[in-house]
């Protein structure tokens, strides 16, 4: 079963870091196909917060394909096996990430700078899933 | 709704039974005795015919036996005013300590929450003022037979006038309560303002309820309830002489008169026996009218003020 | 409307010494668990004892459920939960004696409920109020109101004087209320921060005045903190409401509400969070500058 948890300060929206918890648990193998998720009513006297956040996590979680509602049961976890992308492709990515952090330090960028323009071109990613 | 109110003022209620219970302890007994010494003594017997000095001096003997507790129990013409403000002290307290925005946010209107409460305030004082007048009459009748019920101690104490003496405190005490929402103030001054309006019309106002009789007559008449007499000999002469003369209500004659009483001219300002009922009633009339425009005010007040 | 659960036009409510509320027009949606934020003095329980038919306006119109809570007292405070300020309660009652009060006192009067939610916060029932703690007394004050059923539920600072355990336990035991029944819950608070959690609308109010109204997520969607250069608001103003503004010597901070997208390259863009949107609001006074006319409700 999974535990949620909050962390008020990280700046990510509840409902998204819930979002973000089923994602890894998927992952790791802790929520497996056909486990059930906490109930709303559960969910809410873990963490003390607003039952319409969970409903969004498990409505965009839902969107994502990763987990089923039920009515009157519960949501599922409906994800198949944990796919990463082929081997090769991950091969290709990594290098040409190597080559462009090569070109980021050349150009003068230090670690910081090179987080941050990395983080500014991720976001628009997260937010668009969004609406 | 009345259940609850009860409930909620169940501490007061209790206080009050506990001074009716403390006074019933101390008046039961002695009232006894005093009621077997008078039938007993054949007083009773004695005052039913004219008053002769044998007769006078046993009177005499009687009331300065129970001087002490008359004059004690003089006093308990307070209680009903006591009586009247600590049972306002429930609704004070609801509203000074706020728990009004409980009990108006439940299920009923604060309407007919206020009529409820009020309801039983004032029931609960007309009975535990009925009770003590009951009491205080059983009490005195050996004095009343004695010195006419319109004598002090008896008039205010074991008349109807005793339960609206207590709705007038409840009211006046309801009312600031209202206004000021403090408990200890509001009490305080109501018991006090009971006080300066008992003395108020004790002194002045109740002989202009009901006017006095004035007369004259020879001899020493079967005590009357004077007002005010003075003693005139035949030649015109006038003096005090000896002449007691109670409270606002008067007292009964106990004279020292020089010379023969037989023959002595006495001229008086007086309330008769017979305006027993008119004085009661209007006093009472005057009393229970003050307190319901009170505790109209006190409801609406609430009702309307208070957020 | 059965959508709204209250709906206030131009409400206002002047006492001796002034007015304790003005022009408060908003709209709370059924279902929603709205925070209600000002600072002490504000209004917010003049508006809340307003909404809740203990006091009776000056100006304006209050509507609960599509009732007047003062007029139609009688149809609306059955379906109204309330615990006031400082959770009164008759302190020489015992626990069971004070839910004896609720059911006499109320139609519609869940004993059960009353009972085992007290066990399960484990009071003992024949205890006197007096002599519970803070946190047991607030949760007995809330027992109290959620024993009534209502569709809307009205908390005046109900966490104000809790420890913070006893905080979690309070909001907790609202939520799941919620959950249960779906139930509209109004909660006003001078702390912000935690509200962000348990909330998902917001009104402010300063100053007798309501400034935002809406749901949370628009607001903060809605807000952008701008920084650039030391420079002038006035291009930005023009579109945007500018809420606050600083300078030091070489940069200039703008928290704005947008009111479309922010086009302007000079100026860098952040999100902000709800707390800072609030205590901007809150700082806020129209007329302070001359820019932006009064808020109102963000659109919903």
């Amino acid at each position: 079963m999974i535990e949620f948890h909050l962390d008020a300060r990280s700046g990510v929206p509840a409902y998204l870091q819930l979002v973000q918890q089923v994602r890894q648990a998927i992952r790791l193998g802790i929520l497996r196909d056909g486990d059930q998720l906490p109930t709303v009513k559960e969910v809410v006297a873990m963490l003390t917060i607003n039952p319409n956040t969970v409903l969004h996590a498990y409505r965009q979680l839902d969107l994502e394909g990763l987990v089923e509602g039920r009515r009157g049961v519960g949501t599922f976890v409906a994800a198949g096996p944990p796919t990463s992308p082929p081997v090769d492709d991950l091969k290709a990515l990594r290098s040409s990430l190597e080559r462009w952090v090569a070109r980021a330090r050349a150009a003068g960028l230090d670690d910081e700078g090179i987080r941050a323009l990395f983080a500014e071109a991720v976001r628009p990613e997260t937010e668009s899933r969004v609406a | 709704m009345s259940r609850v109110a009860w409930r909620l003022q169940r501490t007061e209620t209790a206080v009050v039974a506990g001074i009716l219970a403390l006074l019933a302890v101390l008046l039961i007994p002695t009232g006894i005795q005093m009621a077997n010494a008078y039938h007993s003594d054949g007083l009773n017997a004695c005052r039913a015919l004219n008053i002769g000095p044998s007769c006078a001096a046993r009177i005499g003997e009687f009331q300065s036996r129970f001087q002490a507790l008359t004059v004690l129990a003089n006093w308990f013409t307070l209680v009903p005013g006591l009586i009247g403000v600590l049972l306002a002290a429930p609704f004070i307290l609801d509203l000074e300590h706020g728990t009004y925005r409980l009990a108006w946010t439940q299920g009923i209107t604060r309407r007919r929450w206020l009529a409820g409460k009020l309801g039983i305030l004032v029931l609960t004082a007309v009975v535990a003022s009925g009770a003590l007048a009951l009491l205080m009459a059983w009490w005195r009748s050996p004095q009343a037979d004695l010195n006419g019920r319109l004598d002090t101690g008896v008039y205010d104490t074991a008349g109807i006038v005793v339960v609206g003496y207590a709705v007038f405190a409840l009211g006046l005490a309801l009312a600031l309560g209202a206004l000021w929402r403090r408990s200890a103030a509001s009490l305080t001054v109501a018991f006090v303002g009971y006080f300066a309006m008992r003395i108020f019309v004790d002194y002045w106002l109740r002989n202009r309820l009901v006017s006095p009789l004035q007369g004259s007559w020879r001899g020493l008449r079967q005590p009357q309830f004077l007002y005010h007499a003075q003693i005139m000999s035949e030649s015109g002469g006038s003096g005090k002489g000896g002449f007691k003369s109670g409270g606002p209500l008067g007292g009964h004659a106990q004279m020292a008169v020089p010379g023969n009483a037989s023959h002595t001219l006495f001229h008086a300002v007086y309330q008769p026996a017979s305006h027993f009922w008119p004085l009661q009633l209007s006093e009472t009339a005057l009393f229970t009218g003050i307190a319901a425009l009170l505790i109209a005010f006190a409801a609406w007040w609430t009702h309307e003020r208070i957020a | 409307m059965s959508d709204i659960a209250v709906r206030t036009s131009e409400l206002g409510k002047r006492y001796r010494d002034g007015w304790a509320l003005r022009d408060c027009t908003l709209e709370i949606p059924a279902g929603s668990v709205t925070a209600l934020v000002g600072p002490n003095g504000a209004g917010k329980t003049t508006l809340l004892h307003l909404v809740i038919g203990l006091s009776r306006q000056t100006s304006g119109t209050v509507e609960v459920l599509g009732l007047s809570p003062r007029s139609d007292a009688k149809a609306v405070l059955p379906r109204l939960g309330f615990v006031a300020q400082d959770h009164p309660l008759y302190r020489a009652l015992t626990i069971a004696e004070t839910f004896t009060l609720g059911r006499r006192l109320n139609a519609q009067w869940d004993e059960g409920f009353a009972r085992e939610r007290a066990g399960r916060l484990g009071l003992d029932l024949d205890k006197k109020v007096g002599k519970l703690s803070g946190g047991q007394q607030a949760q007995v004050a809330l027992t109290m109101a959620l024993a009534k059923r209502p569709d809307v539920l009205v908390l005046d600072e109900p966490v104000a004087s809790l420890d913070p355990l006893a905080r979690r336990e309070f909001l907790n035991g609202v939520l799941e209320a919620v959950v249960e029944t779906g139930m509209t819950v109004i909660l006003s608070s001078h702390i912000v921060s935690e509200l962000e959690r348990v909330c998902d609308h917001l009104i402010t109010l300063a100053d007798s005045r309501t400034q935002l109204a809406g749901s949370i997520r628009e607001i903060v969607a809605g807000h952008r903190l701008l920084t650039g250069p030391r420079s002038d608001a006035a291009s930005v103003a023009r579109i945007h409401d500018v809420i606050r503004e600083t300078h030091t010597e070489r940069q200039t901070t703008l928290l704005v509400r947008a009111n479309g997208h922010v086009y302007d390259s000079c100026w860098e863009q952040h999100e902000v969070d709800l707390e800072e949107i609030v205590l901007a609001y809150l700082g806020y006074r129209p007329g302070m500058r001359d820019t932006s006319p009064a808020r109102e409700a963000v659109p919903s």
